[in-house]
Formats: C-alpha cells, structure tokens, sequence
C-alpha cells in the first residue's frame, strides 16, 4: 500500500471511539488552565524572579543611603547594582520568551526563531552568572576592609585584592564548566532536536 | 486577556477540529498524548487567534496547519513521561480498521501506520500535508521552504515509505 491509497481513506470519519466534538464548557476549562509548555513556565517563572528584584531594589537602595555603617551601604550599593542588571536581564529574557511563544508563521521561520531566542538565552544567562561572579569577590573585599577594626593600608588593600583575584580566578573555570552543563540540562535537549529539525528542513537536496 | 472564547473563534475551531484532530493522530501514538496535543493546538489558535487577519487570499486552513504543525513539531511541552499505555501496533491496527472505501486489508495499512510512525516530525509534517491532500505552493508556504524543494522533498519521503515496507 502507498501514501496515495491512503489519502483515499485518510480523511474519512474517525472511528466511533474517538473523542467526542469539543463543548464550549470544556474548550473554556483548557483556556482558564496554565499551559504546561517550556516556554510558559519559564515566562512564570522569569516574572516572578523580576518582582523579587523590583522589589528588592527599594530595600538596597534605601540601605545604601541610609546605613549607618560603611560596609552596609557598600553592599547595599553593590547588591541594588545587582538587582538593577538582574532586573534588565529579566525584561530581556521576557521579551525574547515573547517573541518565542507566537506559533504562527511557516514551520522554518518559526524553528529558527526559537533556536535563535533559545540560544540567545543561554549566552546572556552564562554571561550574566560569570559576571556576577568577580560583583561578589568585589564585595567581599568591601566586607572585608571595611569591617577590620585594624588599620588599612595600601599594602593590605592589595594583599586582601590579590587573594580575591586568585579567589575569583579559582572558582572561574569550576562556575564556568557547572553553569555550562546546566544551562546543556535545562535546554540543550530541546535546542538539539529544534537545530537538527531545522538543518533537516533546510537541507537542499541534490536535484 | 479574557478567557471566553469568541464566537467567531468557536465556529472556526468547530469547522476546523477534524483537520487539528488528523494532525495530532499523525503525531501521536498514545491516546493520551494526542489529548495534550490536541488541547495545547487549541490553546494556541485561542492565543494567536486575535493576531489572525483573513486576507483574501490566504487561506484560513493555511495558517491553521501552521500553527498545528509548528506546536506538534517544537513540542516544548513538558512530557509527563507516563508510561505508554498503547503500543504503536495495536494503534496501527486500530486505526488501519476497514472503512467503507478501503480496498486494502488492515495489515497493509497498519504496516504503512508504522512505517510513517517510523519518519522524523519533518517527515511526518510533508506526509501529512500529503494525506490531507494541500497543493505544493500550499505546502511550500506552510513550511516555509520552496516549491521546489517541497517536490523532491516529498519524493524521498515516499522512497523512505517504500523501502521501510519492503524491508518490514
């Protein structure tokens, strides 16, 4: 038998077992339910992680004007400057979940929008994750000049920086190769089979 | 954005459900995983429904297949990784049953069944539009590729078909 023979009887009526016409009632149950899919959870969940920082950044900025202490108001400082990148990270994380969540389109413009916005992910999650990394070594050195009750010169400054340097560059490479095997878990999966899909459709076959 | 469907949405979908409904049989084996297509389908048409404009000269079924392929073939959707309550043969069976017009015995058209179930989502996207019998430059437009392309495409396809039947 071939596909022609089977176009023949392809769109006749399904057999008596399937599935009933879709009611009013329950295509309105579907549309009051969260979609279950990657992209809405991670949306769900890019906004919530925004609002924490939202509202966060009131708190920090308030402690960085308003401690008392030298080394509270660094943090406080330091930590709203994490929050404001966190903060634009998210609107940008969000505006390409966006961008991603239309079906609509032809397959192969639509694949390629999604490995494009998935990969572009990626890259700025590992950007962001390895450039937080030396903000909290700079913090640390911050705690830890401001808060000895010894007195600060510069020979200490650059011994307490040299220690935060070899400090950070220790746990680079560690961070760099962790955040790269999560990021493969949490999407390379999906970002695999969506590349090789659109390599399948893109193939130009011999004529 | 407000959760009642529109009425115009409604009479689409009521005129369009068998074509999303062939759609998710082509896609998936398991009556419960056909289910979850079915209803993540739906629920993308509802959300890109207010972004539909009719031109005269699309058509309504174009981009429908569209936005039923393209959530058949992502499948971002988180797989509830239930066991399979259905194997693939006895759904072949079951959906190979003889109807009215069929000239064929139900193991030929089981074996094809199984064989199509065999291609990649690519594949099965150019099968499909095959079955539901979409003209090339229809074809061409829902996947975004050339006419051309879409012919020899589907040629290699059917060579697949054939030789996964020969060597059954």
């Amino acid at each position: 038998m071939e596909l022609d023979e089977l176009r023949r009887q392809w769109r006749q009526p399904e057999p008596a077992s399937a599935p009933a016409a879709l009611s009013t009632t329950e295509l309105r149950q579907w549309l009051a339910q969260q979609s279950d899919d990657v992209l809405t959870k991670l949306r769900r969940n890019a906004r919530v992680e925004m609002a924490i920082n939202y509202a966060l950044l009131p708190v920090l900025l308030g402690m960085a004007w308003l401690a008392p202490v030298l080394w509270v108001r660094l943090c406080g400082g330091l930590l709203a400057l994490i929050a404001l990148v966190c903060i634009f990270y998210f609107h940008r994380k969000l505006g390409l979940l966006r961008s991603m969540s239309d079906p609509a389109g032809d397959l192969r413009a639509y694949l390629l929008r999604l490995t494009t916005g998935l990969r572009a992910l990626i890259q700025f999650y590992y950007r962001f994750t390895l450039a937080i990394l030396p903000l909290t070594c700079l913090l640390m050195g911050v705690m830890a000049l401001t808060t000895t009750k010894r007195a600060v010169t510069p020979t200490k400054i650059w011994v307490i920086g040299a220690l935060l340097a070899v400090l950070c560059a220790a746990i680079y490479l560690p961070t760099a190769h962790t955040t790269k095997r999560y990021l493969h878990w949490l999407y390379g999966q999906h970002l695999d089979r969506l590349e090789a899909q659109l390599r399948e459709l893109d193939e130009v076959p011999a004529a | 954005m407000s959760t009642a469907p529109s009425a115009d949405f409604l009479a689409a979908l009521h005129d369009y459900q068998p074509l999303v409904r062939r759609v998710c049989r082509l896609y998936c084996q398991d009556p419960d995983d056909r289910q979850d297509l079915f209803q993540e389908i739906v629920v993308q048409l509802w959300r890109a429904w207010p972004r539909y404009v009719p031109q005269p000269d699309a058509k309504l079924s174009t981009w429908l297949y569209r936005i039923a392929l393209n959530v058949a073939i992502s499948n971002l959707r988180q797989r509830t990784r239930r066991p399979t309550s259905v194997s693939v043969e006895d759904e072949a069976w079951h959906l190979a049953q003889p109807t009215e017009a069929s000239a064929y015995e139900p193991e030929e058209t089981a074996a094809l069944y199984r064989a199509i179930d065999r291609l990649s989502d690519v594949d099965k996207a150019f099968v499909l539009l095959y079955l539901e019998d979409r003209p090339y430059e229809e074809m061409a437009e829902i996947l975004g590729i050339t006419q051309n392309n879409v012919r020899v495409k589907m040629h290699r396809v059917q060579e697949k078909l054939r030789r996964q039947l020969v060597h059954k």
